[in-house]
This record gives structure tokens, sequence and C-alpha cells, in this order.
């Protein structure tokens, strides 16, 4: 417990240092209210908009606001509508809150992170664990050949092939867009590519390191069952660093998935960053990133714990 | 009628009442489903300012409509929501308004109202992107009756029908009581009405019954729209979209690369129709205002333009054409059809380069910044044809492709202004639609105002007194005149080798086969000028 609430204060922390970061750099790449109207905008508007928003005010005072709003809940309003002409110079009743877009956007991520993972980790763990269970045999090779193509191939051509022959040529699916299940799977499978290759990568090392080790030699001669050997015995001591990878590849799937987004239509969060950022939606950037970043820090959390569910001889806080 | 029986009378006033029900039902509802399209962005707002430039908002002129367009197949002004119009004089346009329209929303579109909604969208106090296409003076309108409109320009304004050719009009109700979803809930007169914006996904309307063009004589397109919805659906990789069209999830899917186009005549199912558009690529050769002094040498300039092959860079683009030796297509007022493209001779830029040193120029200390912006499509094959070219004459180059925020402040005065003795050639694509050199000449070559750099020359780097005194005359004249004035004005501008036109955009859409699509050098997509193949 002390281990948690530990973590949980320096999660925050480092949350804290995050939108912190977001803050200063989105006023340190030039006036904001420019940047959000564009050099055409009128001395009106800018004006108009930098009262609105508490822009004219110091830099210190902005943030103590900032931060204390973001304690209150509040991420404040995106200015991508109305921004321009203000047409009433109180932003919150022109402006859509700033995370109900974000938690709008979240399901499609979510979803998209579920079923390519869902794909990634069976596959990957099945196949690190085959490709050991027989070292360099053809079933070896086939899945170190498979691994390294699902690492190094290039993700805006594989979602275009996988277009092309399910959408295109086989109409299966759809091209992309968002809906049901059956709009993920492309996405999906573009996206799980690389998590297989680098799943079955890390399963297949940890495995052979275990599959070594001198307690499964002594389960394979008192005659226990392969099956029970490989799977039960060496492939939950192996468990770690494939939990480890399965959470760098969550996180990276979290907030790295723009590419796919784009090819796919898809409205996660990566788009919703993109989007932000070409048109200096600086509140929405800042809520967008925090929610990102606090996401990658609760997964992190969670493979610490599951790395005690592994392997509960691990002491959670004791350099583990 | 009076030979008729009774029964006989019942049976033909029956058979006239269903005749005319079935008619009337069939001219009222549409035959299709929806007609999807593949754009190739998400529109940043629904605003009525947003009817101006269809790549900003793919599709918003379905719901917004103006007082008057371009019609797409004769270039000629055409009535929309105004019947008529005349000149009162050279700053004031005098607009009957059509009877009997109603927005959307239910209100009546009164005379009030269009000049409520032209008031909103130009107002300077606004900072709408519309006001590049903005004229000498501010635009006013003022409802003179219950049926005519005044829109008044501040100072004289040859181009006022051609702007009032671009807002959209929309509810002033909802500007009174939401104004907030005047962004992304559109409240227009058009025949399909504003349904949903699933942001990141598509925005979509609906066919309006009431719609004012199906009992008008003088509406455009066709009277009788073919598709019960429209579906505007974002997609940004050229790819995707192709392929939407290829799996039958869209009717249409805008701006092809050459290549899918090209393959699109092998294709089952879909075909490419390309035409002519208003957007031109060019180079913009750093010339005044804080440019390295070489670069205002004649010689030097003529060298580096005679070292660029301009039909080699059409041929990189693709979907393009030689211009004709200036930045607008023919039928521009003012276009000079004695002009030619600037001529490829490299023996000639290194003989003229040559010249220059044995007059002292240090022509070796030369290094062009060849710059393109990476929104721009095949922009990195070009910038770098480019520096090669000019590698061949033996003038040293420096390739960049530069993001937006990168790019566009170094095209504007408040960017260049900065960099003292810069040697940049902005490799970049602008559009002309108002059919006029006015804009052009304005916006490329008029010395710009370094205390004001939001004026409408912003992006030019050339000062020359003289220049910009027959260009202010020219744009202030009507006619013939003003046509006589501006050819002048474009051959002065080219014979100095101040801006390289490079191509002539060609612009290309794939539609499903069965469809016919009427469409201007706007590429404006509307349903009402998309149609069963007859």
């Amino acid at each position: 417990m002390a281990y948690l609430v530990r973590r949980t204060a320096n999660s925050l922390l480092l949350l804290l240092l995050t939108v912190s970061f977001v803050f200063i750099a989105g006023r340190m790449i030039g006036d904001p209210a420019l940047n959000m109207l564009g050099p055409g905008a009128s001395d009106v508007a800018l004006e108009k908009l930098r009262r609105a928003a508490g822009l004219d005010d110091p830099l210190w005072l902005q943030y103590i606001r900032y931060i204390g709003n973001l304690l209150q809940g509040d991420f404040g309003v995106s200015y991508r509508f109305g921004f321009s002409v203000l047409p009433s110079e109180n932003l919150d009743e022109i402006g859509q809150p700033v995370m109900d877009i974000v938690l709008d956007r979240l399901p499609a991520t979510f979803l998209l992170a579920a079923v390519a993972m869902g794909f990634a980790v069976p596959a990957g763990v099945l196949m690190g664990v085959i490709a050991a269970a027989k070292p360099r045999s053809i079933a070896d090779r086939i899945v170190t050949v498979i691994a390294l193509a699902g690492v190094s191939i290039v993700q805006f051509w594989l979602g275009l092939m996988l277009i092309v022959f399910f959408a295109v040529h086989l109409g299966w699916l759809p091209t992309g867009g968002y809906g049901g299940f059956s709009h993920a799977l492309l996405p999906a499978l573009t996206l799980a590519a690389r998590p297989i290759g680098r799943i079955a990568q890390i399963a297949r090392s940890a495995m052979l390191d275990e599959l070594a080790k001198p307690y499964i030699v002594t389960a394979r001669a008192k005659g226990v069952q392969e099956g029970r050997v490989v799977f039960l015995h060496a492939l939950r001591n192996a468990a770690v660093p494939v939990i480890t990878m399965i959470g760098d590849e969550l996180s990276a799937l979290l907030t790295g998935a723009i590419l796919v987004e784009k090819i796919f239509a898809w409205p996660g969060i990566g788009l919703l960053i993109i989007d932000s950022l070409s048109r200096s939606d600086l509140p929405l950037i800042q809520a967008s990133i925090a929610v990102v970043a606090a996401l990658v820090i609760l997964v992190n959390l969670l493979v610490d714990l599951c790395y005690r569910l592994a392997n509960p001889r691990i002491k959670l806080g004791n350099g583990a | 009628m009076k030979y008729l029986t009774t029964r006989n009378r019942c049976v033909a006033v029956s058979t006239i009442i269903a005749a005319t029900f079935v008619t009337g039902s069939l001219l009222a509802e549409p035959m299709k489903g929806s007609l999807v399209v593949a754009v190739n962005q998400e529109p940043q707002d629904l605003a009525a300012q947003g009817a101006y430039k269809e790549i900003n908002a793919p599709g918003l002129r379905n719901v917004l409509e103006t007082l008057i367009a371009v019609d797409p197949v004769s270039g000629d002004f055409i009535p929309i929501l105004a019947t008529g119009w005349d000149r009162v004089d050279g700053s004031t346009l005098r607009f009957t308004i059509r009877e009997g329209v109603k927005f959307h929303d239910g209100t009546d579109m009164t005379s009030e109202a269009v000049a409520e909604s032209i008031n909103w969208v130009w107002s300077t106090e606004n900072a709408f992107t519309i006001q590049e296409y903005a004229g000498p003076g501010a635009i006013t309108a003022v409802a003179i009756d219950a049926s005519t409109v005044e829109v008044r320009s501040s100072e004289p304004d040859p181009l006022l029908e051609f702007r009032m050719s671009l807002n959209g009009i929309s509810s002033p109700t909802q500007l009174a009581e939401e104004p907030a979803r005047h962004f992304d809930t559109p409240i227009g007169t058009g025949p399909y009405s504003f349904v949903e914006w699933k942001q990141g996904q598509y925005w979509s309307a609906e066919y309006n019954p009431d719609w004012w063009g199906l009992s008008a004589d003088d509406a455009y397109g066709t009277s009788r729209p073919e598709f019960a919805g429209i579906q505007f659906v974002f997609r940004s990789e050229d790819a995707a979209r192709t392929a939407m069209v290829q799996s039958g999830e869209a009717q249409l899917a805008m701006f092809p690369t050459a290549d899918e186009c090209a393959r699109a005549a092998d294709a089952d199912g879909y075909h490419c129709v390309t035409g002519p558009s208003t957007t031109y690529l060019y180079g913009r050769l750093d010339h005044s205002l804080h440019a390295d002094e070489r670069l205002a040498d004649p010689r030097i300039r003529e060298a580096i333009f005679a070292a660029i092959d301009i039909a080699g860079i059409v041929d990189l683009y693709g979907m393009a054409s030689v211009p004709p030796g200036q930045l607008g297509p023919r039928g521009t007022i003012g276009f000079n059809d004695v002009l030619q493209p600037y001529a490829y001779d490299p023996e000639r830029a290194m003989a003229l380069l040559a010249e220059a040193k044995a007059d002292g120029v240090d022509v070796d200390g030369l290094n062009i910044e060849i710059v393109g912006r990476d929104t721009t499509p095949r922009i990195k094959p070009i910038v770098e044809a480019i520096g090669a070219m000019l590698g061949i004459a033996n003038v040293e180059t420096d390739i960049k492709v530069q993001t937006p925020a990168e790019f566009n402040p170094r095209v504007r005065i408040t960017g260049y202004s900065n960099e003292p003795g810069r040697q940049m050639m902005q490799v970049h694509v602008k559009q002309n639609p108002s059919g006029d050199y006015g804009l052009l000449l304005l916006s490329n070559y008029a010395c710009p105002n370094i205390d004001d750099p939001t004026g409408p020359s912003r992006s030019s780097v050339y000062c020359d007194e003289e220049f910009d005194g027959k260009l202010f005359e020219a744009l202030a004249s009507f006619g013939e005149e003003r046509a006589e004035r501006m050819k002048e004005l474009v051959k002065y501008v080219h014979d100095r080798h101040l801006i390289v036109p490079l191509a002539l955009l060609d612009r290309g859409h794939l539609v499903e086969n069965g469809l016919e699509f009427t469409f201007g050098t706007d590429h404006r997509i509307q349903a009402v000028y998309i149609k069963p193949v007859e």
C-alpha cells in the first residue's frame, strides 16, 4: 500500500511537470492569441481574445489560474469555433469544454488499442514460446523472420495494403472510418504488427533463458509434461520482461497511433492532438497531452502491479 | 369540360389530381440514396464565411447559398438568392432578393436578414479568412426595402460582384440566439439542410424538400436533387480516398494524384474527371526589402529564371500545364497573350552570370535558398529539381521543405524583415478565383507596408513606386480600360523577372460510373451538379 501511495504521488508530480511543460511550451512558441487567430487577425480581434482568455495577464498569474482550474477539473474551452470573432466575451458560453472533446475521442483510442493488443499479445507470446521451445528449428526461423518483419514494416504501407486487399478486392471490411468492430479490424491489424514482432522477440529471448535453467532440467527429469514445463513453469517466470514490453507497446498505441489513425480516419486521441496542434488550439493541446500523459503513467503503474501478480517473489518498491 | 358527364368529370379531375400528385412527388423527391464524397480535409469550421473557398470547407455550398454565384460551365455570374442586381455606381451594388425563401430553421430570408449576414461575414472587426478577398474598401450592406439590399464598398470596387459570390447567407436568428453554433451548425437556404458533424469523421446533410429551387424557373444545377442525403467523409490520404471509390463506399473522391487518375482509365466502376483550376505554382525570388542586393541585378534574376526548365517542373507535378508566362490562366481580365513562358536556356543563364561576374558582382558567393511548404503536393521533388537545375548553371542552392509554422512567417513581411540579406526563392501555390488580375498583382507585386503586416500585399517582396502608382490606378478602373491597364502591368512584372510561373494546376475527381459531375475552375462539389448520365 505504501508503495502504491508513493507511486501515485510520484505520478501526480510527473503529471504536474508535464502539464506545466506543455503550458510553458505553448507560450514559448509565440503569442498564443496570434497563433490561434492567424496572421490576418485584426488588432481588435486579438485584443478581444487576449482579454477573454486572460492572455494579457502576467505569465505567473495565468499559470496559477491554469493549475487552480485543473485541480477543479476545469481544463478550459476549445477556441476552435468562435474564437476568431468572439460574439461573446465569455468564452465559456461559446467554446466547447476541451475535456468533453478529449473524452469523446477516448473510446475510439481504447477500442483500437484493445483490439490491437488483443491480436498482439496472444500472437506475440505464442510465437515467442514456439520459437524458444525448439530453438534453431524451422518454426524458430519462421517466427524470427515474421517478428523481424513486424518490427520493420512501414505502417503506412501495411495499412494501405490491408485496405487494398480486404476492403477493395475482397470487400470484406470497410476502408476506414469509425463504426463497429469491423471498422477497427484493419487499423488494429496494422497497429498490431510491431507489438507482435517485439513481444515475440522478447518472449523468445526470455523463454530461452528460463528453459536453460536448472529447475526446468529438474522438472523434465522428473517427467513433467513438456507443455506444463513450458507454459506453466517457464512462461510464468519469463513473464516479467514480456509484461514490460506489453506495457511499452500499449503506451505507444495510446500515444503513437497517429499515422494509422490518419490513414484509416480513426477519430482517436492521436488525430485530435495533430488537429489541435495544426489549429493552435492551446487549451485542447494542453488537455489532450495531459490525458495521454495520465494514461501512460497509469499503464506503467499497472505494469508494475502485474510484475507482482506474475511473480509473487518480486517485492514492489524494493528496486523491482 | 362541359361535354363530359358528371362521372367522367370526376374521373378526369381525379386523374389530374393524381397526375399532379405523382408528378409533384417525382419532382420533389430525390431518386438515390446518400451521396458520399471522400474529401481531403476536415473543415476548420462551417461558418457562413467558409463558403468562399471549397478547399477549406468542402461541400458547404450545398447548405449555404450566396446571393450570386459563378456558373461552372459559362463562368458568368448567375442569380442564386438574388434574382437580379444592378450597379448603382463604382462602389454600390443593389440586389433584388428572391421572394419566399426560408432558412432551414424556418425563418424567412428577408432583406434585413441578408444584410445582417453580409455585414457579419465582411465585418473588418472579425478575423474571418474571407478578408483575403476583401477589396480596396470596407463592405457593408443595408436593406433598402422588403426586397432590396444595397451592398456598398467604402472605396470604388470593380470586383464587388465577385466578392458577393463568395459569402454564404446564413440565419441571423442563429447568430442572435446561439452564436457559437454558427461555427459548427450551418443554417442556410440550400437544397440540403445540415444534419451533423462528427468531428474527425464526416459532416452530413439531408435533402431539403422546401428548397426554393424546386419551384423556381431559374434554379441552378438540376432543380431536382438526385440524392436523399450527402455525406462528406474526411480522408487526408490520397490512397484512402481512392480506395473508398474503388470499394463503392464513396461515389466521389476529390483530388486524386495524377497516377491514380491515370489508373482510373483502366478501372471498373469509376472514372477520373479533370479540369483546370485557378491554382498556380510559382517561384518567388527575393527582390527588394531586406533581400541580398545582388538579387536586384536584372542579369542575375534572368539567369536564375533561364536555368529553370518549366516544362520539366510541369511533368514532375503531373496534372498541370505550362503557364503562359504569367500567373493567371487565359480568360483572366488583364491576361496578356503576347507573353511566353521564360525560356529554358542554361547556356544563356551561365553567360549572364559570367557577364555579371565580369562587372564585379560576386556571383560565386550566391547561395539561393529554395523553400517549399510540406503541405504542397510533390513539393520535395520540385524544390530538389529546381536546385539541380540551378546547379547546372553553377548557382549554389540550399533546399528546404518546411512546415507551415516555419514557412508562413518567412513568406510574409513579419518574417522576411527579420532576415536581412536573404536570398530565398519561395516555391508555393496560390489561387486566384476572381478571374481578374487585380488581386493577383496586388498580393504578389505591390510594395508591402512594413507597418501593416495584415495588408493585402504582405506576401510581396517587390517595391517599385512606378509599378504601385500604375497598379492602384488600374485597380480603380473598370471595363476595357481596366483590362488594358492590367495587361500592361502583367508585362511589366514579367520583364523584370520577379516571379517565375511554374505550373497551372489541374484538379481531378474520381467519380462512380453512371454519374456525371459538372464543376468549374473552383471545383466546388455541389450535389445539384451531380446527376445520373443520361
